[in-house]
C-alpha cells in the first residue's frame, strides 16, 4: 500500500486545525442560538399602574465580520495582521433581535448589539476566508497558518482542547467505605452546563442508596423509586432486572422499604430538603428537587420523572451485576469514555455564563430606568460592554467560567512545528500534583486517536496529550429523533410516558 | 536608635493582656485618617509619628530614630466592645464546656484537680509536654449536666464558624464570654495547662486591639504621587471607622438591633484583620475585588514570613551559568568567565605588605581583570573605583583601607548544583579564570554533583571572610569530599571515556611505541620512561599496563575482582581470561584490566585505597593524572559507535529467531494447558496469576537467551561491548535490546492487560494471551519495532517517564520533612546525639559510633585486609 498517497490526501483534504475551526463554526452556526433559545424572554419585576408586565422575548442572533472601532467611532474591516500590530481584539459584532412585550402585547422588534465576540481565524466568519494565497500575503498574512485561534488584544490565543470523562453514562466502580468494598454506579448527568453526580450505591448491607445533589446524604433507593411514580413492588423490580439473582437483592430492598406510595415518599423527601418548612412547601420543594436535580439530562418536567425512574434502575442493576461479577469496573481511561470539549464547546460555556450576566443588567436597567420613570427602551437597556468585558477577559487571561484556569493559551510560535502541536493539544482536567498513575499512562484506546510519544515530561507527563496525525473528531448527534427512531425500528420498546 | 546590649536568659510565651497591651502601646488611636492635606502623618491617626516612621526626613517621636533606625513602635485601639480573637476560638470553645457559667469553676472535684496538677508539674519537670493531660481535662469536665458545685444547669455550648458561640441556641455576646472567662478561678486555670499569669483565660477574648507599628505596614507612593497604603492599614481604618460608630449610636442609644449588628462587624472587621482566609465567612476585599493580605497571610504557607524570608534567603556575592566540561583542568579546580570575575570581588584589607599590591590593583580599575570594584577608607566610606578616577584613588591609598578586589585564580569559592541533596552538592573549589561565558568543571565532579552538560546551571558564592575561608578549604574542598558519608566510598572518579579509556590501555594486547608511551606519560605528567617490557626485531614495546603503573603510587598493594568479572566457579585468578583479577604489586599493575571498579566514581578501588594509605590531595594527584591519561589514550586508539556495531552474523540471528519462537510455542502451550483447565496453580497464587508469571517467566528467559547469544556473536572489540564490560557506560542487556530483541513491555509490573474489551489493541482477537497481545517485542531496536510493538514500548515507556516525575516531586517533600525533622540534632564531643534542648537521641552515633566517612564501605573494620596485611608480613 502506498501510504504516501493516503497521507497526502488526509493532509490535502483537512486542515491541520481544522477540528477547532469546525467546532467553532458550529458554535456560530448553532451554539450561539441554542444559549438564547435556552433563555427564551428577559423577565422583569416591573409592576405599576401602566405596565403590569414587561418582558422582551429573544429572537434570532446574528455575527457580522470582525471590524475595528476607532476612537472617532468609525468602524473599517479589520484584519489579523492588523489586530496582531495594534494590540486590537480580532472581534465581530453580535447583533440579537428583541421583541419588547408589554402587557402581552408585542412590540415593534428591534436589532440590538449586545456585544462583540471574538472571531476564530479561518472560521466562517473570519476575513480572511475567501482570500487567495496571493490576497493572504499582500494582508500581511501567511498562507500556510492554519488558524483555530483567536487574537486578544494582539495576542494570539487557543482554546486548548479538554478531555472530560462522558455525560450521559453509567459508570460502575468499587468504592471504599469504612473499610469495606461497596458497589457504586455513577452517571455525570449534563443539561446545558448544569452538571450534577448521581451515585447508586449498594451497602454492605445490600441495600441501595442514591445520592444527588440538592439533597445533603443519601437517600433510600425504593423510596426514590416510589417517589417517581413506580410504586408497586413488581413495578420498581421489573425497572432493575428480570434476572432471578438479582431479584433476590431486590426483595431484600423492597423488605426494608421506608415507603409505601408516592406521596409517602415525596414526604419523605420533603423532610430531608425542607425540614421544617410548612408542608405544601416541602412538597413543592420535594418535586422541584426531583425535577430539577436528578437526571438532569433527562429533561426537568413531571413526566420525564418516570424515564429517571428506569434510568436508576438501569444504575441499580449495573450495581448488581458488578457485586455478582457479571461486570467489571469500568474504565474511566478508555477512550470511549471521553468527551472532548473543543474551542466551540469551550465558548458556549463562556457565552453561555456570559449571556445570563448580560440579561440580568438588562432587567436591572430596565427597572432602574422604570423606577426613575424613563420611557421603557430596549436599546438603551443594553450595555454591550458587559458581555464583552466579560468573553475578553476570559480569553485574554484563560480564567475561564466555573473556575478552570488555562484554557486560553498563548499560541507557541517557536516555530512553525510548535504552533501546529499547540492547536492539537489535549489537556486533562485532573490534579498535576497527584499521581493519577493510570490516567497519565497511554491507554490502548489512544491507538491512531492519540500520540503515543509525544507528552511533556515532569509534571504534567501524560495529562498534557497530542492529537495523532489523521485523528478525525466525531461530534454529537443534533437529532436524537432519528436515533431513537432506528432504535424502535430494532425492536427497542418504548418506555410508556405515564 | 542604639539599644544597650542584653542577654536573653529565657523566653516566655504568654498572651497580651489588655493592660500589657496599653502598656505598650505609645499612642491611642482614635481617627480613622492617616495623612493630612499636607501630607503629614495626623496625631492619634494611624500613620501617627509615635509609630515610627517610613517618610524620609521625618523623625519617630518616640524614640528620635530616623527611617530605618527606628524598629517602629505599637499603638493600641480601645475597642468600644470586646470582640471574640479568631485564633484563640476553639480553645474559648473548650474552657466554655469545661467550666460554669455560674461560678466559673472547673468541673472536676479537689482531689481530681490536685491529680492532674500533680501529673503536669511531673510532664514539665522531665521536660514533656503537658498537652495531653490538658486534653483529658477537657475531656473529664465536659461530661458534667450540672455545676458539681453549684448546681447551675450546664447547657451545651454550640460553637459556630468562626467566631460565634451558642448557649442553648442563645448567641453569647463577647461580653458575656469574656465575664464567664474572667470568673474562672487561677487555680483551675492551672489545671487544665495555662498559666494565669502570663495567660488568663479571659485574655482570649479582646478588650483593646494591638496597632502594629507604621514600619511593618508601608504606604507606598505611586508614580502619580498618590499614596496606595498597605493592606493591614485598610483594614485598621475599618476596624476604627466601625469602632467609632458604634461608640456613636450607643451613646445616642439606637436600638439593640443596630448596636448588635454593628458588634457583629467589629467582629468581622477584627477577624479578617487577624486571618482573611478563615473558613464560614467571606475574605475581606480591597475595592478592587482583590482579597486583602492580613496579618495570618503574611506569615503562613510557602511565600509566608517563615517559609520564603526566614528559612530561605537570597545572597550578594553569588553567580550562575551554564556549566561545561574542561577536562584539563584540575578537580579541585572551577572555570570562572572572566566577566564574572570582574563583577564578583573579595574585600581585601591593605596593610603594610600588600599596600603596593592593593595600589596596583585599583590602578588597573573595574575594567581590567585582576584590578578592583570599590574602595572602603578608614572612616567607613566607601567609593567606586571607575575607569575615570581609578588613578587617582590608587594614589590616596592608605592602610587600613578596604579594597573589593576582582576574583582572580586561586581564591577558594563555593560551587553548588540544586537540588542539593547531599553535602557533596556544595563544595569549595579553586578559581579558574577563563574566557567565554560558562562555568567549567572536572568531569570526576560531576556524579557528586549529579550533574551534566544538557544544559544544567550552577550556582558560584564568594566567600568574604578570611574564617570562611579558612573552613572552606579545611572542610568543603573537593578532595576532602571523594569518600563518600552515604556508603564509605569514593564517589568522586572517572566516568564514561575514563573508564573506556584505560580499559583500552591495560589490555592484554596493547603494546605501544615509544612515541606513543611518551605521549601518554607525558599527559600524566611523569617525566621518566620505565623499561620496555618487550622489544621485537628491534623496536622497542612498552605494555599499556607498564605505563598505567607509572602512575599509581609506588608502595600500593591491591587485589581485586573487577567489573569484568564474570563470578566464575573457580577462579583462575592471575590466568583468568577476562583479565577481571586485579593484582597490584608496589604499584604495578601485574594482571588485570583497569575498569570502572578501579577508579569509577561509587566504586573506585585504586582510588580508595590511595585515600586511605595516603593522603587526599595524592589522590586527587592520582585521579588528574590518570582521566588525562586514559582521555590521551582513547583519543590515541580511537573509539566510536555505530549502527553496524549492532550487526550479527546470520547463524546468530537464526538462532535467536529459534529462541524466540520456541518461547512463543510455550506460551502458547502454556496458554492451552490453561485453556483445558489443567494449569497447577503455585502455592498461593490464582490460576491466572500463575499463568502470568509463567508466561513472563518463559519470556524473560527468551531474552536472556537471546542475548546471550547476542553477546557470544559480539566481537570483544565492539565499542559497545567494552563499554558495557568495562562499566564506563550501558549494559549487556542494552546491546541486547539494540541486536536481539527488546523484550517484554510491563506496565506496573504486569504484561499489558488493560485497553479495549478483553484485548489490548484491536489488532488482536479477543481474550488472546499471546505475547505479541500483550507486549512482547520480538524485534531489537535496530530492526525496527512493528506498530503494534511501538505502541506498547510506548506504553511501557510512559510508565517510566510518569514514575521520575512523580519520584522527584515526592522525595523532594519527603527530604523537606526529613532535614525539618532532624536538622537540628548535633553528636556531642562523648559520641551521643543530642537535640538542641540536649535531649539524648542516640547513645551512640548510629547505634555504633562509626563514621560511615571512613568505614570501609559502610563495615566498621576490614577484617579482610588486616588479614592480607599480616600474611603480608609474615611473607
Amino acid at each position: 500500500m502506498n501510504r504516501e498517497e493516503v497521507t497526502k490526501s488526509y493532509l490535502e483534504g483537512k486542515d491541520i486545525a481544522s477540528h477547532h475551526i469546525e467546532s467553532f463554526n458550529d458554535f456560530l452556526d448553532k451554539g450561539l442560538q441554542k444559549v438564547i433559545d435556552e433563555h427564551g424572554t428577559i423577565e422583569t419585576d416591573i409592576e405599576e399602574d401602566e405596565i403590569e408586565n414587561y418582558e422582551i422575548k429573544l429572537g434570532e442572533i446574528r455575527v457580522g465580520k470582525p471590524i475595528v472601532r476607532e476612537a472617532d467611532g468609525s468602524t473599517s474591516e479589520l484584519y489579523p495582521t492588523e489586530a496582531r500590530l495594534r494590540n486590537l481584539t480580532y472581534s465581530a459584532p453580535l447583533e440579537l433581535e428583541m421583541i419588547p412585550i408589554r402587557n402581552g402585547n408585542e412590540e415593534k422588534a428591534e436589532w440590538v448589539e449586545i456585544g462583540i465576540l471574538p472571531i476564530m481565524l479561518r472560521s466562517k466568519y473570519c476575513n480572511l476566508n475567501d482570500l487567495d494565497r496571493e490576497e493572504l500575503i499582500r494582508n500581511g498574512e501567511d498562507p500556510k497558518d492554519p488558524g483555530g485561534y483567536f487574537i486578544i488584544n494582539g495576542s494570539e490565543r487557543v482554546l486548548v482542547t479538554l478531555e472530560d470523562l462522558a455525560p450521559n453514562r453509567i459508570m460502575v466502580e468499587y468504592n471504599d467505605r469504612y473499610g469495606d468494598q461497596i458497589e457504586v454506579a455513577k452517571t455525570f448527568s449534563k443539561r446545558e452546563g448544569y452538571r450534577a453526580l448521581i451515585i447508586v450505591e449498594r451497602g454492605r448491607d445490600g441495600l441501595l442508596e442514591v445520592s444527588f445533589p440538592g439533597l445533603s446524604g443519601r437517600i433510600n433507593f425504593i423510596t426514590l423509586m416510589r417517589a417517581l411514580g413506580l410504586e408497586s413492588d413488581k413495578e420498581i423490580s421489573d425497572s432493575v432486572s428480570d434476572d432471578t439473582e438479582i431479584m433476590k437483592y431486590m426483595f431484600e430492598n423492597l423488605e426494608e422499604a421506608e415507603v409505601e406510595s408516592q406521596e409517602e415518599a415525596i414526604e419523605k423527601i420533603g423532610n430531608r430538603v425542607a425540614a421544617g418548612q410548612a408542608k405544601e412547601y416541602r412538597n413543592q420543594r420535594a418535586n422541584y428537587v426531583l425535577e430539577h436535580y436528578l437526571l438532569p439530562h433527562l429533561g426537568n418536567d413531571e413526566e420525564d420523572r418516570i424515564l429517571k425512574a428506569h434510568y436508576l434502575g438501569r444504575m441499580a442493576e449495573s450495581c448488581f451485576e458488578l457485586a455478582l461479577g457479571r461486570r467489571e469496573e469500568g474504565d474511566k481511561d478508555h477512550y470511549s469514555n471521553k468527551k472532548l470539549k473543543l474551542s466551540g464547546d469551550l465558548m458556549e460555556d463562556l457565552f453561555r455564563v456570559s449571556f445570563n450576566r448580560l440579561t440580568k443588567d438588562v432587567k436591572y436597567q430596565l427597572e432602574r430606568a422604570n423606577t426613575r420613570n424613563r420611557e421603557l427602551s430596549v436599546k438603551t437597556s443594553v450595555r454591550p460592554d458587559v458581555l464583552s468585558q466579560r468573553l475578553q477577559s476570559a480569553m485574554a487571561t484563560g480564567e475561564w467560567v466555573g473556575g478552570r484556569t488555562g484554557v486560553a493559551q498563548l499560541l507557541d510560535r517557536t516555530d512553525h512545528m510548535a504552533s501546529l502541536a499547540h492547536l492539537r493539544r489535549v489537556v486533562s482536567p485532573l490534579s498535576r500534583s497527584q499521581p493519577h498513575f493510570e490516567a497519565r499512562d497511554l491507554h490502548p484506546t489512544h491507538w491512531g486517536r492519540i500520540c503515543p510519544s509525544e507528552t511533556p515530561e515532569g509534571p504534567n507527563c501524560g495529562l498534557v496529550k497530542n492529537y495523532a496525525m489523521a485523528v478525525e473528531l466525531t461530534k454529537g448527534v443534533e437529532d436524537s429523533q432519528e436515533i431513537e427512531e432506528t432504535l424502535y425500528k430494532f425492536g427497542v420498546n418504548n418506555i410508556e410516558r405515564v | 536608635m542604639s539599644q544597650p546590649l542584653k542577654k536573653i536568659s529565657s523566653i516566655n510565651f504568654g498572651i497580651l493582656s489588655p493592660e500589657e497591651i496599653r502598656e505598650m502601646s505609645v499612642t491611642k488611636i482614635i481617627t480613622p485618617d492617616t495623612y493630612d492635606d499636607d501630607g503629614y502623618p495626623i496625631e492619634m491617626g494611624l500613620m501617627d509619628r509615635r509609630l515610627g516612621v517610613i517618610d524620609p526626613g521625618l523623625e519617630c517621636k518616640t524614640c528620635g530614630g530616623r527611617p530605618g533606625e527606628c524598629p517602629g513602635h505599637f499603638g493600641r485601639i480601645e475597642l468600644a466592645a470586646p470582640v471574640v480573637h479568631v485564633g484563640y476560638a476553639r480553645e474559648i470553645r473548650k474552657i466554655l464546656r469545661a467550666t460554669c457559667k455560674e461560678c466559673g469553676k472547673l468541673q472536676l472535684t479537689e482531689d481530681e484537680k490536685e491529680k492532674y496538677l500533680e501529673e503536669i508539674q511531673k510532664r514539665i519537670d522531665i521536660g514533656e509536654d503537658p498537652e495531653d493531660v490538658a486534653r483529658e481535662v477537657f475531656k473529664e469536665a465536659r461530661k458534667k449536666d450540672e455545676c458539681i458545685y453549684c448546681g447551675t444547669t450546664k447547657n451545651d455550648i454550640k460553637f459556630e464558624k468562626p467566631t460565634t458561640f451558642k448557649e442553648d441556641g442563645e448567641k453569647l455576646t463577647a461580653t458575656d464570654v469574656r465575664e464567664w472567662l474572667a470568673n474562672i478561678p487561677d487555680k483551675d486555670v492551672r489545671v487544665f495547662g495555662m498559666d494565669p499569669e502570663n495567660a488568663r483565660p479571659e485574655w482570649l477574648v479582646l478588650e483593646v486591639l494591638p496597632v502594629p507599628p507604621v514600619t511593618i505596614r508601608p504606604s507606598i507612593t505611586l508614580e502619580s504621587g498618590q499614596r496606595s497604603e498597605d493592606d493591614l492599614t485598610h483594614k485598621l481604618v475599618d476596624i476604627l471607622r466601625i469602632n467609632q460608630r458604634f461608640q456613636e449610636n450607643r451613646d445616642a442609644g439606637a436600638p439593640q438591633l443596630v448596636i448588635e449588628d454593628l458588634w457583629e462587624l467589629i467582629q468581622y472587621h477584627v477577624t479578617t484583620f487577624l486571618d482573611n482566609k478563615v473558613s464560614g465567612i467571606p475574605p475581606a476585599r480591597h475595592r478592587s475585588g482583590r482579597t486583602l493580605k492580613t496579618l495570618a497571610q503574611r506569615l503562613k504557607g510557602k511565600e509566608g514570613r517563615f517559609r520564603n524570608n526566614l528559612s530561605g534567603k537570597r545572597v550578594n556575592f553569588s553567580a550562575r551559568t551554564v556549566i561545561s566540561p574542561d577536562p584539563n583542568i584540575s578537580i579541585n579546580e572551577v572555570g570562572v568567565p572572566r566577566q564574572m570575575a570582574k563583577e564578583l570581588t573579595i574585600p581585601l584589607e591593605v596593610t603594610e605588605r600588600n599596600i603596593e599590591k592593593a595600589r596596583k590593583l585599583v590602578k588597573r580599575g573595574p575594567e581590567n581583570h585582576p584590578g578592583a570594584n570599590y574602595v572602603e577608607r578608614t572612616d567607613g566610606r566607601k567609593q567606586k573605583v571607575t575607569e575615570e578616577n581609578c588613578e587617582e584613588i590608587a594614589q590616596k591609598i592608605e592602610e587600613g583601607w578596604h579594597i573589593d578586589r576582582h576574583l582572580k585564580d586561586g581564591d577558594v569559592v563555593l560551587f553548588n548544583r540544586q537540588p542539593s541533596l547531599h553535602r557533596m552538592s556544595i563544595m569549595a573549589h579553586e578559581v579558574k579564570v577563563m574566557p567565554y561565558k560558562t562555568f567549567r568543571l572536572n568531569l570526576c565532579v560531576c556524579p557528586p554533583y549529579n550533574a551534566d552538560f544538557d544544559g544544567d546551571e550552577m550556582n558560584l558564592h564568594v566567600l568574604q571572610g578570611e574564617e570562611a575561608r579558612a573552613e572552606a578549604e579545611v572542610l568543603m574542598k573537593v578532595q576532602t569530599q571523594l569518600l563518600s558519608p552515604r556508603f564509605g566510598a569514593p564517589i568522586i572518579g572517572g566516568i564514561h571515556d575514563h573508564i573506556s579509556g584505560s580499559y583500552l590501555l591495560t589490555r592484554k594486547k596493547t603494546k605501544l611505541e615509544k612515541s606513543e608511551a611518551i605521549e601518554l606519560l607525558r599527559k600524566a605528567e611523569i617525566k621518566e620512561l620505565p623499561e620496555p617490557t618487550e622489544e621485537e626485531s628491534g623496536q622497542k614495546y612498552w605494555s599499556g599496563k607498564k605505563i598505567f603503573s607509572q602512575v599509581i603510587p609506588e608502595d600500593i598493594n591491591l587485589t581485586y575482582r573487577g567489573e569484568t568479572c564474570k563470578s566464575c566457579e573457580t577462579c583462575d585468578e592471575e590466568e583468568c581470561e577476562n583479565e577481571a583479577y586485579v593484582k597490584i604489586r608496589n604499584g604495578e599493575l601485574k594482571t588485570g584490566v583497569i575498569d570502572e571498579k578501579a577508579f569509577g566514581a561509587f566504586s573506585g578501588e585504586i582510588l580508595n585505597e590511595i585515600v586511605r594509605e595516603y593522603d587526599k590531595s595524592k589522590a586527587i594527584n592520582f585521579l588528574n593524572r590518570v582521566t588525562r591519561m586514559s582521555i590521551s589514550a582513547i583519543t590515541k586508539f580511537g573509539f566510536s559507535i555505530g549502527i553496524d556495531d549492532e550487526d550479527l552474523p546470520k547463524e546468530a540471528e537464526n538462532q535467536i529467531e529459534r529462541v524466540v519462537e520456541n518461547a512463543e510455542e510455550e506460551v502458547d502451550r502454556l496458554i492451552e494447558t490453561y485453556e483445558r483447565g489443567e494449569l497447577e496453580p503455585i502455592p498461593g497464587r490464582s490460576l491466572d496469576e500463575t499463568l502470568e508469571m509463567k508466561i513472563m517467566q518463559r519470556l524473560g528467559n527468551a531474552r536472556d537467551k537471546a542475548g546471550n547469544i547476542a553477546s557470544q556473536h559480539l566481537d570483544p572489540d565492539n565499542a559497545g561491548v567494552i563499554m558495557a564490560v568495562s562499566g564506563a557506560r550501558g549494559s549487556m542487556l542494552n546491546l541486547t535490546q539494540m541486536t536481539a530483541s527488546v523484550g517484554q513491555q510491563s506496565v506496573r509490573g504486569e504484561r499489558i492487560n488493560r485497553g479495549f474489551e478483553d484485548r489490548t489493541l484491536t489488532s488482536f482477537e479477543k481474550d488472546d494471551l499471546s505475547a505479541d497481545a500483550r507486549g512482547f517485542v520480538y524485534s531489537s531496536y535496530k530492526d525496527g519495532l512493528s506498530p503494534t510493538e511501538f505502541f506498547m514500548h510506548a506504553m511501557g515507556g510512559r510508565e517510566g517517564l510518569v514514575d521520575t516525575a512523580v519520584r522527584t516531586a515526592q522525595s523532594g517533600y519527603m527530604q523537606r520533612r526529613l532535614i525539618n525533622a532532624l536538622q537540628d540534632l548535633k553528636v556531642g564531643k562523648d559520641g551521643k546525639v543530642r537535640n538542641t534542648s540536649g535531649e539524648i537521641v542516640q547513645f551512640d552515633f548510629g547505634e555504633d559510633g562509626i563514621d560511615p566517612t571512613k568505614s570501609n564501605r559502610g563495615e566498621a573494620v576490614d577484617l579482610d585486609r588486616i588479614i592480607e596485611d599480616i600474611k603480608e608480613d609474615e611473607e
